[in-house]
């Protein structure tokens, strides 16, 4: 493995959801730990499975992994980092100031720009702390600083001088503005990120051709912060063994293949590594031992039993979903998992049934809607662009709330909207004009990858509360967004999740999210089963009898309704299609 | 030389941007406070999310903040007395305070010149 060469002391992890970053982390600093180096893995995924990989209890706090000697392991908690963040700032003042005035206090530090702000900050402690650096060798990310924390890192320069300065003004820093101590631990990471001798990136991507453009997506974002040292791994690739045994395992080849060969240019340069597709579960020391290392073709092709899953469709649900005649449905999820695709498949199954159907996406990575665009009666498209938003909604506040101030003015609110906030409030903004329209039709709306759902869910809850206070002295009626997304007539919010132990659990830890915002996820949606696509291929078989558990999980403990949708033979891109995906047994 | 103590309300930003909605007050008064210092005035502005000390640590304002409440938010100091609470002063008056000429400014100023509440 040619990522494992002369290792650095930092290794970042990063890749869309699903793409396997947890095992690849994880088998690495196996593999370096068991080379006789000191070896920190650290997770800065909110819903952090590192603890159930090994069988160890982790959390927020470095934990030795006994059956690994020189592996330790620390799950960065944003949740608990931002706790520690609001007690550093009220903790002064409790039982000086009156009780509500702190209550007050805490409610305004609870968004999710602080949780964001106090994650980082630890991120960029590890990164910097002389403690850390002499007792291990190598600190293993799983995964690397990306989107809203990059974002941190170029800081307008007016917002430097303030920081540097430690106090004045507070422009619209927002919470980093009690951080200020912070800047000089926020340039000595920048630094250690750019230095190559140091910082080293693995990209993982599955040879898919939405997962390779994320991949150099995230490639270009981070090379421009001068994180420059990076690897490819393409992960889960089908052997050529396998392709002669079933029209499935054929097409799967293929369309892999294809996906390689038309990768863009910036990942041709790279230095790659490929991990063929196991059969087992990548799940404990042993499975994790065996990921790195090379091994010969798979087992016999006589292995593995036929698997005949028995599940409700896509198409089931649907009939229920359009019973009601118009509504919102929401797809949520964690990245990968398929949420733009099934999001399509809803929206192409309404309005095959002739009714009226507004499909939308703010999923940056969303192509569905050009492939769509125009092309079905009934259906139309848009999409929710977070950059397109926010410098919409800046012009708007220039516009409007900006028009009678002088010139001096008007650049310091011009400054002040490009506040790290601005975005979620711009996104959030185009999302309650979208929900509206849910009341005469469908509107079905795929929600980006990971936190930024929760972000918007936030943001509801905010603008819910403030509204409320208004209105209910005034003993007006009135119905917000929030109360629109915890109405089961009015919302079917559509859990995405594939047949695999991390992204069922990742689903259930999003489901408990959002029951404590108040929002019953109305069913669950199983994309890419192996099980349903009834495949022969040996190994191909051995991961539809590692989906059957999955599945009765879902069925049994989780979901109130479900349905599962085969892997298609063929990679799910237009009307034709995505209606099959909707259809009741093939 | 005066010195005016501005304690907001638990903003996420002293211009409101970052809230559900802009609020046009905020907003008026971050332009009014950057023109005033810009004309030499001393102000400085406690932001209660993020500074409570400030406010714990000054007599005034904790009293303020035990009789009235945060909803009674902003205050406003002016060599440590109360001079204003319950809204943002107006570019005039900040200058009144501080002993700026407004001069031309007020024309292509903000809508409240003078003495008026409009804001």
């Amino acid at each position: 493995m040619k990522f494992l060469d002369s290792a650095p002391r930092f290794l970042f992890f990063t890749g869309k959801g699903g793409v396997g970053k947890t095992s690849l982390a994880c088998a690495t600093a196996i593999q370096l730990a068991e080379a006789g180096r000191r070896v920190l893995l650290v997770s800065t995924d909110p819903a952090s499975n590192v603890g159930q990989v090994f069988g160890v209890s982790i959390g927020n706090k470095i934990t030795p992994i006994s059956d690994v000697p020189r592996l330790f392991a620390l799950e960065i908690d944003p949740e608990a980092a931002a706790q520690a963040y609001r007690d550093r700032i009220v903790g002064p003042v409790r039982g000086k100031l009156p009780e509500t005035v702190v209550k007050g206090i805490e409610e305004q530090l609870s968004g999710a720009c602080t949780t964001e702000i106090a994650a980082f900050d630890e991120f960029t402690a590890l990164l910097t702390d002389s403690q850390i650096a002499s007792a291990y060798d190598h600190v293993v990310f799983d995964t690397a600083p990306t989107g809203h924390t990059i974002r941190l890192l170029q800081l307008p320069v007016a917002w430097s001088g303030f920081l540097e300065a430690g106090k004045g003004d507070a422009s619209c820093l927002g919470p980093l503005a009690g951080l200020e101590k912070q800047r000089a631990q926020y340039n000595a990471a920048v630094q250690a990120l750019a230095d190559g001798r140091r910082s080293r990136l693995i990209l993982v991507a599955r040879a898919q051709n939405s997962a390779l453009r994320e991949a150099a997506r995230t490639h270009g974002e981070l090379a421009a912060i001068g994180l420059t040292q990076q690897f490819l791994i393409v992960n889960g690739l089908l052997p050529e063994t396998e392709a002669t045994l079933d029209p499935l395992a054929k097409a799967i080849y293929g369309r892999e293949q294809a996906a390689l060969a038309a990768m863009p240019d910036e990942l041709r340069a790279l230095s790659r590594d490929d991990v063929p597709l196991k059969p087992f579960n990548l799940v404990g020391l042993a499975a994790l031992r065996q990921l790195l290392v090379e091994t010969a073709p798979q087992p016999d092709a006589a292995a593995g039993e036929s698997v005949a899953l028995r599940a409700p469709s896509l198409s089931d649900l649907i009939d229920d979903i359009a019973a009601e005649g118009h509504g919102l449905v929401m797809l949520m999820g964690k990245g990968g998992v398929g949420k733009t695709t099934l999001a399509a498949a809803v929206a192409v199954e309404l309005a095959r049934r002739g009714l009226p159907v507004h499909l939308t996406t703010s999923d940056p990575a969303a192509h569905l809607t050009e492939t769509l665009h125009g092309s079905m009666a009934h259906l139309t498209v848009s999409r929710i662009d977070p950059h397109g938003e926010t410098e919409r909604y800046r012009q708007e506040v220039l516009r409007t709330k900006g028009a009678h101030l002088d010139a001096q003015g008007r650049a310091l609110l011009d400054e002040d909207l490009r506040s790290p906030c601005t975005e979620e409030i711009a996104v959030f903004q185009a999302f309650s004009r979208v929900i509206r329209e849910a009341g005469e039709k469908f509107v079905v709306m795929d929600t980006a990858p990971t936190g930024h759902t929760l972000l918007l869910l936030d943001a509801t809850g905010a603008y819910h509360r403030e509204v409320a206070r208004m209105l209910d002295a005034k003993g007006a009626h009135y119905t917000t967004p929030m109360m629109q997304l915890q109405d089961p007539k009015r919302t079917k919010v559509l859990l995405v999740t594939l047949a695999e132990t991390t992204p069922v659990l990742e689903a259930a830890n999003l489901q408990a999210d959002l029951r404590r915002a108040g929002i019953e996820p109305w069913a669950w949606v199983i994309n890419n089963s192996v099980a349903a696509a009834r495949p022969r291929a040996p190994l191909l078989r051995k991961r539809a009898q590692n989906e059957l558990a999955e599945v009765e999980k879902v069925a049994t403990v989780h979901a109130r309704r479900y349905a599962a949708v085969p892997l298609l033979e063929e990679e799910p891109v237009g009307v034709e299609r995505l209606l099959k995906l909707a259809d009741h047994d093939p | 030389m005066t010195t005016i103590h501005v304690f907001d309300p638990a903003l996420c930003c002293s211009t409101g941007v970052c809230g559900v909605e802009a609020d046009q007050a905020l907003i008026t008064f971050a332009a009014d406070v950057d023109w005033a210092k810009k004309n030499g005035a001393q102000i400085e502005r406690f932001n209660l999310a993020q500074q409570p000390t400030a406010f714990a640590d000054n007599a005034t304002v904790k009293g303020f903040l035990e009789r009235s409440g945060q909803e009674a938010l902003p205050l406003i100091l002016v060599n440590g007395d109360i001079a204003l609470a319950g809204r943002y002063p107006s570019r005039a008056e900040l200058a009144r305070w501080a002993g700026v000429k407004e001069a031309a400014e007020t024309a292509q100023g903000s809508c409240c010149g003078g003495k008026t509440s409009c804001c």
